[in-house]
């Protein structure tokens, strides 16, 4: 709020300097985007024309390579398999997680603060620390290439970030409203759900926008959990495009601009709470 | 237990403004709670920490990762591991790709940083345009990288042909003197993101009293961002090195699209040495133990960078 008027107030007259600045930023995004854009316009070309001249414009507005990508690979099966992985680790982090950070910062005391220090721990290990142990136990229970297998193994992953970000908020919500609505009568559970859950929104939207992205853009998890009996997800799906004796340039770079494009949309959409929910996290951390 | 001490509330329930009524209470509290977490608990520890002490004991072990038996060989596998030019070549990736990249793109971030933060005007405008090529992830800017940089029919080396070049273009990924400094600039082609948000959100949160008063002292541009701007930066620089480092440790998704850690292992990284022995070579006792010397890594960094970039927000 305070940063806003102040910039307000602040507004003056258009300098060269800020003109300066302007360009400077469109050279660069443009520098930056051009291996997407290089993507998207040879997406419209055939193989044939791309090897003759890599760096030809396309002809025409062909949607060829995308019907060839979902007739000919399992590129549909993997886009698929990615929305299941993605929606059911974000609906059961938000089933599990909230309640969690609630649990931990309610309960108080010393088991409190050891069950957060052992959920905080998580941040600093890496996925390549737990790898080799999970999958021969996936295997063993019958998980492995599976997406339930997947998606435990995201679970796991994501519930310490979870937990950070939760319990710093809850901190600050206060105790009266819910002791208020036991006094209703009400359960812990439905206090908890129906009074506490909304107070989060703020997190929940910051959480959801960061978790969605990282879980849809992941490559290393589903590579080692999905085996070729699975379409694997779309990067899966794209790697073994990539890895053919004879790959097929012009399909690897539709799926390449098919598995940004969600990207783009969630971003378009949530905009605000994305870059708001960046930096809560930061500032404050 | 009487009445009268179920009525009296213990010393420390009294300091904890939630649970004044009773004892009976307050433990009904402490159970309801307890299940609360219980859930998110199990799937964390049977996902996390119990494999992650599992990989201890496997990394003592002569384990292939597929046979149920295995034998104990001691520290044998940490002993290889460090006498393995093949694991410090490793090693000596990560750091230059890791805090590379790290320092790197924290530096091109602040810039970008600093520079939406002098607009006055379509601010918003500026800052969703530099955040967008953030949504690409760096899977698919590796994947469409390699084809760019083929040797043949890729973007790079037409240009540099059609310029008259024909010297300059190179094999980009399989030349042995220059295949990680391509990996690095691969990783640090990018505006910062998530970076670049935080260390704007920083900049808007210094005081312009501040500045203002330095510059009527007479400051200039330069001597503002290092006396008044910069130290108010300490903590955002703090989390986004850190955040940096950790990820840079486990890089791998561009080794393994670009080069698959070749040619050779020369362009191998921590992470995907990992991977390659632990299921490539069925050395799982070993790959463990790489994994849990990667682990001790991660943790010392993160806790050395944290100390000393706290030590320097005190005095700054």
């Amino acid at each position: 709020m305070s940063v806003q008027t102040r910039r307000r107030r602040e507004r003056r007259r258009f300098t060269a300097g800020e003109a300066v600045v302007m360009a400077v930023l469109l050279v660069l995004v443009a520098a930056v985007s051009f291996p997407v854009l290089y993507a998207l316009l040879n997406s419209f070309r055939g193989y044939a024309e791309i090897t003759r001249d890599p760096m030809g414009l396309p002809t025409g507005l062909s949607l060829d390579n995308y019907a060839r990508l979902f007739q000919t690979t399992e590129y549909g099966e993997a886009l698929l398999n990615t929305v299941v992985v993605t929606g059911g680790t974000l609906v059961l982090l938000l089933a599990l997680v909230p309640m969690a950070a609630y649990g931990i910062e309610r309960l108080g005391g010393r088991s409190s603060r050891w069950i957060y220090l052992l959920f905080i721990a998580g941040l600093m290990i890496p996925f390549q620390v737990r790898m080799i142990p999970l999958v021969s136990s996936m295997n063993q229970v019958g998980l492995y290439s599976t997406l339930t297998g997947v998606i435990l193994v995201h679970l796991g992953g994501a519930a310490s970030f979870g937990v950070l970000l939760y319990c710093s908020f809850i901190k600050g919500v206060p105790r009266e409203v819910e002791e208020a609505a036991e006094v209703d009568g009400a359960g812990r559970l439905r206090t908890f759900w129906s009074i506490v859950f909304p107070m989060l929104l703020p997190v929940t939207s910051a959480f959801v926008i960061i978790q969605a992205l990282s879980l849809w853009n992941d490559f290393f998890i589903p590579l080692v959990f999905l085996d070729s009996s699975s379409a694997g997800t779309i990067n899966v799906a794209l790697q073994r495009m990539v890895g053919l004796m004879t790959s097929q340039w012009e399909l690897i770079y539709a799926g390449a601009i098919l598995a940004i494009i969600p990207s783009v949309v969630l971003f378009a959409a949530f905009q605000r709470y994305f870059i708001k929910g960046m930096s809560i996290g930061a500032v404050k951390g | 237990m009487s009445a009268a001490t179920a009525e009296t509330p213990a010393p420390e329930a009294l300091m904890r403004p939630a649970a004044p009524r009773g004892r009976a209470r307050a433990k009904r509290q402490r159970t309801v709670m307890l299940l609360f977490i219980a859930p998110a608990l199990a799937v964390y520890v049977v996902m996390v920490i119990a494999p992650s002490l599992q990989s201890v004991q496997l990394s003592l072990t002569d384990w292939d990762g597929v046979n149920p038996a295995y034998d104990y060989v001691g520290l044998r596998n940490y002993q290889d591991i460090l006498t393995s030019d093949r694991f410090w070549n490793a090693t000596r990736n990560t750091l230059v790709l890791g805090l590379g990249s790290a320092v790197i793109v924290n530096v091109i971030a602040l810039a970008v940083a600093l520079m939406l933060d002098r607009l006055h005007r379509a601010q918003g405008f500026f800052r969703t345009i530099v955040y967008l090529p953030a949504l690409v992830s760096g899977f698919i800017a590796a994947t469409i990288w390699k084809y760019m940089l083929n040797f043949n029919f890729g973007a790079a080396n037409t240009v540099l042909r059609d310029l008259g070049f024909e010297g300059a273009a190179m094999d980009w990924l399989g030349d042995n003197d220059i295949v990680v400094g391509v990996l690095l600039f691969i990783i640090c082609f990018t505006l910062g993101g998530n970076t670049t948000l935080i260390y704007l959100a920083n900049l808007q949160s210094v005081p312009q009293e501040l500045v203002e008063a330095a510059k009527i002292d007479g400051a200039s541009g330069r001597q503002v961002f290092r006396y008044v701007t910069w130290p108010m930066l300490a903590g955002a620089v703090t989390v986004n090195m850190t955040l940096a480092m950790i990820a840079g440790w486990t890089i791998f998704d561009q080794v393994m699209v670009l080069t698959a850690g070749g040619p050779g292992f020369i362009s191998e990284t921590m992470a995907f040495f990992i991977y390659k022995v632990g299921f490539g070579e069925y050395r799982a006792g070993y790959g463990s133990a790489a994994a849990i010397v990667l682990f001790v890594v991660v943790m010392a960094t993160t806790v050395l960078a944290n100390r000393y970039m706290r030590s320097r927000e005190v005095q700054g």
